[in-house]
Parts: C-alpha cells; structure tokens; sequence
C-alpha cells in the first residue's frame, strides 16, 4: 500500500465493538476486558410525555451514570441494563439484531449514540472503530455498516473482523474450528490461517435462548411462580418447596408484555447459570440422580432442590431427540453439538481437518453451561477417526471466554503493525464502501 | 486477515541456508518489537530435538516463538528392502496456553505472513502444549503423508 495512505493510529486510542445477540461489548482496544456491555435490546417508550416522572426515578438509582434516555420525534428509547430495567409505563422491549446480523439500524444507532456520549464520553470522529460480525454476516450489511460509520459519525478509521477469527487468535491459533454457543444459535466456523471458510460454517438453532425457553417451561410446569424481582415489594422466609409468601409492590406502572417476559427471561437466566449442568456422558437419568442437588431459591422467596432436570435440559444441545421427549415436536431435524462440528469438519479439504480437529475452539455464553467442553471433548472423541488428534481449547478465565472475540479485537487494534490494515475515511471517500469487501475479507 | 508484522529478510536467507545447504538444524523466529519476523537463534547441524524444544521455550512460559526445523527419520516403502532416510522441513507456531493473550493474539495472526514467505516449507504444525509439540506427535504429523 501507498505510504500516503497510512493511518497513523497509535496517538488515540481505538474503540473495539463486539456484537452480539445478548449484549454489545464495547471498549478501548488494549484494555483487558470491555469498558461495558450493553444488552442487545432498546426499550421504546410511546409516550414522552407521561414518562417524566420515571426518568426521575432512573436518576436515582444511579447517579453517576446518567440515563440512556434519547428522545426523538415523539418516542423515547431506553439503554443499557439500569435505566431498562425501571418498570415503566408503555415500554416496549425489541431487539435490533436477527440471525447474528443488525436487523434494525435505527435502534442499532440509537446503542451507538448512547455508547458514544456515555460510556466513551468522546466524539466519534477521534476513534478508530473495529467491528466484529458473525461469519455469515451478508455483503449488503457489511456495506452498510461502513457507510453508517463513516458518513453518519466520521470515524477517521474502520475495519471489520469476523469474530470466529479473533477468538481463534486469541488461543493461539491460525487454523481451528471455532464452536461459539450464543445466545440464538450453536456454530461450528472452520478458520484456516486466519480466514474462514464460509462455504463450511454449520450452525444450529439451539444456544442459550433455547436453553432459556426450555428452562422457562418446565417451571411453569412445576408451577412455580416466576415473578421477575420488579413486582416484589417484600417477602417472607418460607421452608424449601413451602408456598412463598410475599407481597407485590405497589404503585407499579402498567408495564407491556414485551418488557415483562424481558425481565422474566432475565431470570430465568440466572436459573439457567445457577442450576444447570451438561452431563459428562449421554444423559442416564440413573446416574445424574446420583449427583448432589443444587438449591435456587426465586424472587418470590420460593426456594427448592433441583436435582435430574438440571442435567435433562442442556442435554438438547448435545442430543436434540431429547427435544421431542419434551412435547417440542421439531427435535429429530437438528444437530448437537458435536454433530455439527463433524459436519463442519466434513464439508473441508481432507488436508486440514487433522489441523482443526487439533483446534477446536470453545466460546460463546452459552459454552458457560458447567461441563460444557468437556462433554464436547467426550462426544467428538467418539465421533472422529481415532487416528486424528483431537483438542478442545477453551479460555480458562471466564473473562476471557465471555469476551474472547472482544479481547482478540482489543489486541489486534493495538498492534502497532494493524494501524496500515484500517480504511481510512480519505481511502472512504475515494473509493467508496465496497472498500471493506476488499481490506476486510 | 492478517496483523500487518512483515517478515525480515534475514528469515528468507537463513531458511534457504537450511533447505538447500543444510547449515544449520534448526531456526527459531520471534516478533521483534511488534513489528517484524526475525531469527533469534541458529542451531548447528548436530543439535537435537530437545534442544529445539528448549530454545522455543526460552522465552519462558508467557512468550510464544516460531520455529523451523529440519527433520529427519527412516522410511520404509512396501516392497523395498531397505529403508530410507528423509528429511522434511516443518515450521512450528509455538503458543502456549499460560502466553499472554496479547502474545497469542500477535503470533498467531502474523503465522500467515511467516508461512509465505518462506517458500516451499513441507508442513506447519500448531502446538499450544508440549504433546503437540513433541517428536512423536510432529514425526507422526510428517509421516501422514508418506507412503506406505
């Protein structure tokens, strides 16, 4: 490349944004972990008007940090996990991301200003951006992504990186599968010297939501009340498995359905993290009845042992008939995890699936799931030709599990050699967005 | 995608002092500076495989390396009586698990501009721990492709 086009972007530092379905994790690059992570989701608000009085009252909860409310002709959004979290009345809760993909750019910008003005606090034009996506991220979306960023908040430099590839780098590898259980969906991306092969990416649709879903209906099953902490006022101490006792608050605005199931969801997650184990070996009702049982005590003060089911649900991600055992009905047409990385694997040149059964990368939230690589470990095992090696990497520090794809692009946008891969905004204008199909394969 | 760390000239005539002069057994690179590939140590001819492992540790257990090696082992066709010597060259990516990620993060994504550059290398292997960078595993690597 020319020297006139060089970027020297050393002098400030760069911001790195990693995308996801549960949350947007964003930072300075060579920090360690993202400055924050703001949930996937914006809150709408109908009614500017009547909502006055909550915005006081998302001031006082947090002080320091003031809230994400943006206004703009005529409705209101709500950011981040504090100020969505406040019951408020109207409130509409929608996600702006679909298939790992930004499906809606007018909240995705709304996550923007909210990020530049209060977690960065800096203007947009001094920061260099690198963006993750999901390796099947289309054209047309990448395309557009460059345009918003250039056009919309001046950024001096830009690039994109497929986030398989960082997490990949980030343990240590050029060439490696990368298996990342998010929150929608399960994907196996074969990378090879740091490219992904596109035409070999296997993915499934059961990730954390589906564990979440799972999770949410079996204790409805049970009966359990699963009133998020928002509608409790106050409670009493009851016996394990007694019927809790406790009153809703009062003076609770009229919240919506979306925002509701939000919070329940929420909780629901917490059960998941808390209770839920992958069983080493194929799921045997026998032996996992064995294993001590793990309390979890609910908003409401209802609080109970669960035994087997925690074992029973994650089980779907590793064996998906045990999807129809529990009155799904879709079960038989998905794979498990393991399942798909063998496919993924398949689908490769003979000649380098020796080199990424030898790097199988592990990430994603939903790999958090105790027992999660090991189980993986013992499924491929099995799977694969016993002359093949096989490794399972997974980051130790649930750190850098967690923000694996966002640590690799913090340390890629440090490095002082990257600062002559970004676009610059002069080789933007010269050449268009179709840049980034060229300088970020 | 790559990190942009070119590769020092001195990395392309060292490799060809080893593949066509057979001077020396093994070379081991690292990243000086963040910048560029260079060669670190030179080993004679009659250095051995431990003492390759050895040299690609040095850094101690934070640091990564690269090395390259020049292996050789006996083989024995089907239908032949004798054996016969060969020699192979392999470039190893060292990084491993307790390495800094910021280290992990450089070598791995500079691999690529190394594995160019030096032309005609037979095999790249990938090694986070020592099984995967021992003799056997690396012999057992080589061999996948002869014939039997």
């Amino acid at each position: 490349m020319s020297g006139g086009m060089l970027y020297g972007g050393d002098e400030i530092g760069a911001l790195v944004f990693d995308l996801g379905h549960h949350s947007l994790r964003v930072g300075y690059a060579q920090e360690d972990t993202p400055k924050a992570e703001i949930p996937a989701v914006v809150g709408v608000g109908e009614d500017p008007g009547a909502t006055t009085a909550t915005k006081n009252d998302a001031m006082d909860i947090d002080d320091k940090k003031p809230d994400g409310n943006i206004t703009q002709s005529g409705s209101k959004y709500y950011v981040d996990t504090t100020i969505l979290h406040v019951p408020r009345k109207g409130m509409e809760v929608a996600s702006y991301m679909k298939d790992g993909m930004i499906e809606d750019w007018d909240h995705f910008e709304k996550i923007l200003d909210y990020t530049y003005a209060k977690v960065i606090q800096s203007d947009a034009e001094y920061h260099p951006v690198l963006f993750s996506e999901s390796p099947w991220n289309v054209r047309s979306k990448r395309e557009k992504l460059t345009e918003l960023m250039f056009e919309k908040y001046n950024v001096p430099a830009y690039f994109l990186v497929k986030n398989a590839v960082l997490a990949a780098f980030a343990n240590g590898r050029a060439t490696g599968i990368v298996v990342d259980s998010g929150a929608t969906h399960t994907s196996a991306v074969p990378v090879q010297d740091g490219f992904v092969l596109t035409q070999a990416i296997v993915k499934s649709p059961l990730g954390g939501d589906y564990i979440s879903m799972q999770c949410r209906q079996f204790l409805q099953e049970q009966e359990i009340d699963l009133s998020p902490s928002y509608l409790v006022g106050s409670k009493e101490v009851v016996k394990d498995q007694e019927k809790p006792k406790w009153v809703k608050k009062k003076g609770l605005p009229e919240v919506t359905k979306s925002w509701h199931n939000y919070m329940v969801k929420k909780l629901v997650q917490d059960f998941q993290a808390t209770v839920l184990q992958v069983s080493e070996t194929p799921y045997d009702e026998k032996i996992v009845s064995s294993v001590p049982a793990v309390q979890y005590e609910f908003p409401t003060g209802y609080h109970r042992d669960f035994s087997t089911e925690r074992f029973r649900i994650p089980e779907a991600l590793f064996d998906p008939s045990m999807v129809q055992m529990r009155g799904g009905g879709v079960g038989n047409t998905m794979l498990g995890v393991g399942h798909i990385v063998t496919t993924s694997v398949g689908m490769c040149d003979v000649d380098v699936r020796p080199a990424l059964y030898g790097s199988v990368v592990v990430t994603g939230g939903n790999s958090f799931i105790q027992g999660f690589p090991e189980r993986l470990n013992r499924d491929l095992s099995m799977r694969i030709p016993s002359s093949m090696r096989l490794k399972v990497i997974s980051a130790n520090g649930c750190a850098e599990r967690r923000f694996g794809a966002w640590i690799g692009g913090s340390i890629l946008a440090s490095i002082g050699t990257f600062q002559q891969m970004w676009i610059s905004s002069q080789e933007y204008e010269e050449s268009g967005k179709s840049q980034v199909e060229r300088k970020c394969p | 995608m790559a990190s942009g760390v070119t590769v020092a000239d001195a990395c392309k005539t060292t490799y060809e002092e080893i593949k066509k002069d057979k001077k020396h057994r093994y070379v081991i690179f690292h990243i000086k500076d963040e910048k560029q590939i260079d060669v670190e140590v030179i080993a004679p001819r009659e250095a051995t495989y431990d003492a390759f492992l050895e040299d690609l540790q040095k850094g101690g257990p934070e640091e990564c390396r690269y090395g390259l090696f020049d292996f050789e082992y006996t083989h024995q066709c089907q239908g032949t009586s004798e054996a016969s010597k060969k020699q192979k060259l392999f470039l190893m990516s060292w990084c491993p698990d307790t390495a800094r990620v910021k280290k992990k993060m450089l070598y791995s994504s500079s691999f690529d501009a190394l594995k160019k550059s030096l032309v005609g290398v037979h095999k790249s292997v990938q090694a986070t721990d020592l099984a995967e960078a021992s003799e056997e595993a690396v012999e057992e690597k080589l061999r996948a492709n002869d014939r039997n």
